[in-house]
């Protein structure tokens, strides 16, 4: 399928968000859509799978002017998408099966039962067409995200597929799982599925892409094949200028241990953990999702039990059986997953950013003294660049990157020793990434013991003064200095992993 | 307070609850030359009361995500409690038990939600169960009559020309007003409601903040039981009954949202009022109580309707310009217009519910 812009045009009230965007994806091609959080990308994915109809300009599929009334209409005619979020496409408590099943337009309202047998076959065909290996009887619940997604993927692959527009897939995936998700794209490509790859990894763009547009403004700001541009062009296109530091590393690493963590273990996740982090250091974390990385941020913040082991802080022994442990440790956590266990969306950004301190702003009787409140908020929102319109706003109202800085500003204000942070760039656009980079350099100034866990490897080798390796809930190796390199990461990552 | 956007559309949601107690006011004040005097007003207060004040505790548990369908039953068990410590042991240790039972309550609703992870409305659906029928085991399902001259003073008596229970909910809106609004632990009721993870992850015990929400709850319950067996001299083992579904039915009106995280007290003390006016106007122009009841439900329900679809109504009504409402309001005018008597009617003594008019008289 050729699919081709013309000019697309698209406003919502006043905020214009597409200002005439023109390209054109061919059968079999794989072209990368970038851009910033805002610069239009989810609305031209809506305007191609018909959810929003243009303003103005045309999409031509196959040469052909194209006005879909909904998704349906473009489904029909082979247009799928898979959302970031695509989790709330499918249905857990049902089968693997029936969720491939769920929208099978021939059998819809032709027959009002379905022939379970039948049902099962054409989904383990459709999975093994694939070359994925699921249980297709298993409710989806029960599955990884990962293979959710593959779910997903099969859904679309079920009938007649065209062009497939993928919305950040790999935002909840770890690196081996992202490589079969690029099989499968390699798969569709061969097949003559156009694609159309939406992400903030510049990484798998490139490994991935004929073609890379930058969206910037609702107007295309770089268009070109992938061979002849780099990322540094790709991220000036982005963020409209050049970016000199994309990892603006700051080293303050000092001589005293502020954590150190010997022997420790939790029950299935971890073992044998022996780890010193500086004032003023970033350790990195590398491993593949489940290596037990994750669990052992969980385990130094009081939520997951330690079972052997013992962890100091400042030299001092110290348990950590629950939060208000870790709080009186001055142990700050920042959450992977910002919507679920980090904001309170409704809340203000300023109530956010003080609810972990808010017993240092209430005077008699508990009452919030609402002046010191704001003005120790409004402080630490200019010195991290929170941007918000006011610090009264929702925490909804603003962008990915500055609620992460918001969540950054909570903990700051908590005076941590040790933070530790899961994937603090997740979700983030390019531009916020770099200050929540810079942030992480004030907190190393102040001495504070940074650990981070990153997905990202770039991100994972450029801002770490030292990282480990873990695999199976072990560490398998720790890098500094040159031998410190994305490669060194993945290969102790996955060699040895089943 | 700098306005923001989440504090305006709160404000607006209660506003629309005001708008709706102005718009049953001005239609009830053409349609009854009783409904604006002074007296009929107290009255309106003195039936809301109770209400109100189940209403409070239901307000925090609602922002907490959960709900409290056990009130109507504590209120029940706690008068009972009441009465009996009353008839044996004298004032004070009577209203302690209250109290107590009121607040025991409260803390098994909450640690039944906290630590079983059992939803809220299972756990207090069947405590209302438990209660109601202790409650009768303990009565053999008979009054429990109370002649505690001082006791009855919460419900009858005046200060300063307005009853008891008014000041009793007034107090009450206030003190924990401000311990929603601007309290430490109010803004913990309010981020545990809008994400419990992410407030136990900064540190906030929120399982604590839902066991004090429950057992606020709970006291409150015990608090209306009270006014209420003290204003009939008698506690009734079904008195709650029923009762927790209009104190819930306060706060949505209160512009609460179910989902948790939003709402404020203002607002529930509206949508009691709204309950309250309602009640007392239908008595006024002697509607059968059985079509009051259905008239309440159509309230809940446009109250929910205007909630979801201002956009979509703001929309219709400048479309069609200024016009409508008056016609039912000069007719429900004319009908009653020649009622002579400046004295609400009085309510059935027999009715099991005393809401709506009031008929007790003033005690010196």
């Amino acid at each position: 399928m050729r699919l081709r812009l013309q000019d697309v045009r698209k406003s919502f009230g006043e905020n214009s968000v597409l200002r005439g965007v023109t390209f054109e994806v061919g059968p079999g091609e794989v072209v990368a859509l970038a851009g910033e959080n805002g610069a239009g990308k989810s609305t031209l994915t809506r305007v191609i799978s018909g959810a929003h109809r243009p303003d103005s300009g045309q999409v031509l599929i196959d040469g052909e002017p194209m006005t879909f009334k909904d998704p349906q209409a473009a489904m029909a005619r082979g247009i799928e998408v898979i959302y970031q979020e695509f989790r709330q496409n499918l249905f857990p408590h049902l089968t693997v099966a029936e969720n491939i099943h769920v929208l099978d337009r021939e059998r819809r309202f032709g027959r009002l039962l379905v022939s379970r047998k039948r049902m099962v076959r054409q989904a383990q065909a459709v999975l093994a067409g694939l070359g994925m290996d699921i249980d297709v009887r298993r409710p989806v619940g029960s599955l990884g995200v990962a293979e959710q997604q593959m779910v997903e993927i099969a859904k679309a692959t079920s009938h007649d597929l065209g062009l497939l527009i993928l919305d950040e897939p790999t935002a909840a995936l770890d690196e081996r799982e992202s490589q079969q998700l690029f099989q499968q794209i390699e798969r569709l490509r061969a097949e003559g599925v156009s694609i159309v790859y939406i992400s903030h990894r510049l990484d798998e763009i490139f490994q991935l892409a004929d073609r890379i547009v930058v969206l910037r403004d609702g107007q295309v700001a770089l268009n070109a094949p992938t061979a002849e541009t780099g990322p540094a062009q790709v991220v000036a296109a982005m963020v409209g200028n050049a970016v000199d530091d994309f990892y603006p590393k700051e080293r303050n690493q000092r001589d005293d241990v502020v954590l150190r963590i010997r022997g420790a273990a939790a029950s299935n996740a971890f073992h044998g953990i022996d780890l010193d982090v500086r004032a003023g250091e970033v350790l990195g974390i590398g491993g593949v999702v489940g290596c037990g990385r994750s669990a052992l941020l969980r385990a130094l913040f009081g939520l997951e039990r330690f079972t052997a082991g013992t962890v100091e802080v400042d030299g001092r022994p110290v348990r950590l059986r629950g939060i208000p442990d870790a709080l009186r440790q001055r142990i700050a956590y920042l959450t992977p997953d910002r919507g679920a266990e980090g904001l309170c969306a409704g809340l203000s950004v300023e109530a956010n950013i003080s609810l972990a301190t808010l017993r240092r702003y209430t005077g008699r009787a508990d009452l919030v003294r609402r002046a010191k409140e704001r003005s120790a908020c409004g402080d630490v929102m200019s010195r991290l660049r929170v941007r918000a319109a006011s610090p009264g706003v929702p925490m909804s109202s603003l962008s990915g990157g500055n609620q992460q800085k918001a969540l950054f500003a909570k903990w700051v204000l908590t005076g941590p020793r040790v933070l530790l942070m899961d994937e603090p760039t997740r979700g983030v656009d390019v531009g916020a990434k770099t200050e929540i980079y810079r942030i992480i350099n004030q907190l190393t100034a102040d001495g504070v013991a940074v650990v981070l866990v990153s997905s990202d490897l770039p991100e994972l080798v450029a801002m770490s003064d030292r990282a480990i390796v873990m695999r199976q809930g072990r560490v398998v190796a720790e890098l500094t200095g040159d031998r410190l390199d994305e490669q060194s990461v993945l290969e102790h990552a996955l060699v040895g992993a089943a | 307070m700098i306005p923001n956007r989440s504090t305006l559309a709160s404000a607006a949601r209660q506003l629309r609850a005001v708008w709706m107690l102005l718009l049953v006011g001005v239609i009830l004040s053409i349609a009854s030359p009783v409904f604006l005097t002074s007296g009929n007003l107290l009255n309106v207060g003195l039936a809301t009361a109770v209400v109100a004040l189940l209403a409070i505790g239901q307000t925090y548990v609602i922002i907490l995500a959960e709900i409290d369908l056990s009130v109507g039953a504590t209120l029940g068990f706690s008068s009972v409690v009441t009465a009996l410590v009353l008839r044996d042991h004298g004032l004070i240790p009577a209203l302690a038990a209250g109290l107590g039972v009121g607040a025991a309550v409260g803390l098994v609703n909450g640690l039944l939600v906290t630590r079983t992870r059992m939803p809220s409305f299972i756990a207090t659906l069947a405590m209302m169960s438990i209660l109601a029928g202790m409650t009768l085991q303990l009565t053999s399902g008979n009054p429990v009559a109370i002649t505690d001259y001082d006791f009855q003073g919460i419900g009858q008596a005046y200060l300063a020309g307005i009853p008891v229970p008014v000041w009793i909910m007034v107090v009450g809106y206030g003190l924990f007003g401000v311990l929603l609004g601007r309290t430490g632990f109010g803004r913990f009721v309010y981020a545990t409601g809008d994400n419990q993870e992410a407030a136990r992850l900064s540190g906030i015990r929120t399982h604590r903040v839902k066991i004090l929400a429950f057992m606020i709850s709970g006291l409150l319950a015990a608090l209306g039981g009270f006014i209420l067996t003290a204003r009939l001299s008698t506690a009734e083992p079904t008195a709650g009954t029923g009762l927790e579904l209009e104190a819930i039915a306060a706060v949505i009106i209160g512009g609460t949202s179910l989902a948790g995280g939003r709402g404020r007290l203002i607002g529930t003390l509206v949508g009691a009022l709204v309950l309250g006016v309602i009640d007392n106007g239908m008595n006024l122009l002697d509607v059968s109580p059985f079509l009051q009841s259905v008239v309440k439900g159509l309230v809940i329900l446009l109250a929910v309707f205007l909630d979801r679809n201002v956009d979509m109504l703001r929309a219709l009504v400048t479309w069609r310009g200024p016009s409508a409402p008056s016609g039912t309001s000069a007719t429900g005018g004319d009908l009653h217009a020649d009622r002579p008597d400046p004295v609400p009617a009085p309510a059935p003594e027999a009715a099991q519910k005393p809401a709506g008019v009031s008929t007790v008289r003033p005690t010196p």
